[in-house]
């Protein structure tokens, strides 16, 4: 969908666009930033990232096929030593454990990857280079009668410049 | 035009930046600009590259002519059948411990000191246990039969034996080496779409496109991304402190004088950090001179990693003083011989080139002045590093050679192919580390944005930036 590209210099001018493109509900917005800060966490009022559940379902899954596999494994072909038992479960809490953190770890940066969207073949059509080095960058995908307000509400909070995307 | 900026609230620290002031770094312009630039290759890396690559070739002819010749040209004889590789497997898997403290443990305590650090040193992590992992392999003589060291039924579905230390240490390794390598990558995403957006050459532009995965600085990245590396980051956390462990229950479980101790895992991971962050030393510092980086890596930030040197090295001392307790209070005798064998017998210049470089020469650190002398952090990395290996090497060689039965005593010699292939070790490493920093960024770009104060239009509503 067509919208407005705007870049901006300055932290605390995104900020308050930002802010004043949610009162005016004129599209999806999309916030460009060279690093992470909390302002813009603050300001955009996401809900927490859902890749803890792919961490969680990983781990869980995969520290008990841990225990499944090196339990099963003694049972199916006993290797009987002096009384000693055959499935224990202390050493096979290594085997658990290394199976956890390695799926775990995993599915967390698979989930990122679902979640984020990557990878992607494309870049967006709101996107500019300058985004990934020094500038701060909106795109409000919007129609085209809401591109006029748009445009105003970006220049009225300082950005170095505003564009037509599509 | 009049504007609306509004002064934004007080800025909450982000994790990378708790505690850390670079005032000489003052805008994004100047990270990507100064950080990029380290990707230009120079005579002196090319010159270096070529120093690896040479220590690299000597290790694989040493190689070559032991699989044309067989094992026993590696100075083995019973019952001292670990040695050198055993000994450099340990070594090089202890250094790249620090490399996950560095970049996991210190970024969930927040320890700013870390920023501009982390990075060299989690590839470091990676190509120490690359080098580590190859040693299991040459030990077993036979390299093109390495696939049974993986955990798989044979024809008669009999598996492996999960109580196995030996198998614990495959799974360890190749975890550790798997998560570590994925902690790396992606953390190095935005940092190579930074590259990617820089690069003029076309072939490159297009390989840092395919890497950095189309990747944008957008909301909804970064919003998942700081999620997943700091879930990453809390699995590398236990994971460093279990390989270690691991590793040391190769030796702990056996009933071999000197290496059955319960204290086995805490003394091995202390020396590994102790260790990694001495080879933080020997890359970081050259790094930053020739790169004229100083004000990334500020003295702040070396002097801060000294006393985690010092700290460590302390408590690598504190467990050997306990060994020797332990030794005597059992009131075992081959456990009291060996132990008196190790330091004033049979293995005395082992032992005290072990105890000079890991407890004695460390102290100096106590000194603010030292701490703050990237000279002497220099020497001592060297020195540390030395220590370390023979640390290792009183563990493995002095107990095999020194067992229960009088008539068993024996003594080691490594043979040429024993330290070519220590040689080879250091160039394999090497060579690694120096084509990933020419084409990789050496300092995480996105962090260091972190830690300076961002343009604003408007001075703060609450106090400036922390």
């Amino acid at each position: 969908m067509p919208g407005i590209v705007a870049n901006f210099r300055e932290l605390d001018r995104l900020v308050s666009a930002v802010r004043e493109l949610q009162r005016q509900r004129l599209g999806d917005v999309t916030v460009y930033s060279p690093t992470v800060h909390h302002e813009l966490e603050d300001v955009i009022g996401a809900p927490t990232s859902p890749v803890r559940r792919f961490t969680l379902v990983g781990g869980l899954l995969s520290a008990s096929f841990g225990y499944w596999i090196s339990i099963w494994t003694s049972d199916y072909w006993p290797l009987v030593t002096g009384g000693k038992a055959i499935a224990s479960w202390i050493p096979y809490t290594i085997i658990s454990f290394e199976m956890m953190v390695l799926v775990g770890a995993l599915s967390t940066v698979f989930g990122m990857f679902i979640n984020s969207r990557l990878p992607k073949l494309v870049l967006d059509v709101g996107f500019d280079p300058r985004f990934t080095n020094g500038d701060y960058g909106i795109y409000v995908q919007c129609p085209p009668e809401k591109e006029r307000a748009a445009q105003e509400l970006f220049g009225q909070h300082g950005a170095s410049e505003v564009r037509h995307a599509r | 035009m009049a504007t609306m900026a509004e002064p934004v609230g007080p800025m909450r620290p982000n994790i990378a930046s708790a505690d850390i002031q670079v005032p000489a770094i003052k805008d994004f312009e100047q990270v990507d600009r100064e950080i990029g630039g380290t990707l230009s290759p120079t005579k002196a890396w090319f010159m270096g590259l070529g120093v690896a690559m040479t220590c690299l070739g000597i290790g694989i002819a040493a190689w070559t002519f032991q699989i044309y010749a067989g094992l026993g040209n590696a100075g083995y004889a019973p019952p001292v059948m670990w040695g050198v590789y055993i000994i450099t497997f340990v070594f090089w898997v202890g250094i790249g411990h620090a490399g996950t403290l560095i970049s996991a443990i210190l970024y969930l305590f927040r320890a700013g000191f870390r920023t501009t650090i982390y990075r060299a040193a989690e590839a470091m992590t990676v190509f120490a246990v690359m080098t580590a992992g190859l040693f299991p392999i040459i030990h077993i003589g036979r390299p093109w039969k390495f696939f049974w060291l993986i955990p798989y039924p044979n024809w008669r579905l009999l598996w492996s034996n999960f109580k196995s230390p030996l198998v614990w240490d495959v799974f360890a390794i190749s975890t550790y080496l798997t998560i570590s390598t994925t902690f790396l990558y992606i953390g190095l995403i935005p940092d190579i779409a930074v590259i990617r957006d820089r690069e003029k050459n076309p072939t490159r532009r297009f390989i840092y496109s395919i890497l950095s995965l189309g990747w944008k600085n957008t909301d909804r990245e970064w919003r998942h991304f700081t999620r997943a590396y700091l879930f990453l980051a809390a699995f590398s956390t236990p994971l460093v402190l279990s390989v270690h462990s691991v590793v040391s229950f190769d030796f702990a479980m056996a009933l071999t004088p000197g290496w059955h101790a319960t204290i086995f895992p805490p003394y091995f991971v202390a020396g590994a950090i102790f260790s990694g962050f001495a080879m933080v030393w020997t890359i970081i510092i050259p790094l930053r001179k020739w790169w004229r980086l100083e004000h990334y890596v500020t003295l702040n930030h070396l002097d801060a990693t000294a006393k985690t040197v010092l700290f460590t090295s302390m408590v690598v001392g504190c467990a050997y003083l306990v060994e020797f307790w332990v030794a005597w209070y059992s009131g075992v005798k081959p456990e009291q011989e060996y132990f008196w064998n190790r330091v004033f017998g049979q293995w005395w210049w082992a032992a005290w080139i072990m105890l000079i470089c890991n407890t004695i020469l460390p102290l100096s650190l106590f000194s603010q002045k030292l701490r703050r002398n990237t000279a002497w952090l220099f020497i001592l990395s060297i020195f540390i590093n030395l220590g370390m290996w023979f640390e290792r090497f009183v563990i493995v060689v002095p107990s095999l050679s020194h067992e229960f039965e009088p008539w068993q005593w024996t003594s080691y010699t490594p043979s040429w192919i024993d330290v070519s292939l220590l040689i080879g070790s250091f160039g394999w490493f090497f060579m690694w580390f120096l084509l990933f920093i020419k084409q990789l960024p050496i300092m995480a770009i996105i962090e260091v944005k972190e830690i300076i104060p961002p343009r604003r239009a408007a001075a703060p509503a609450h106090g400036g930036h922390h």
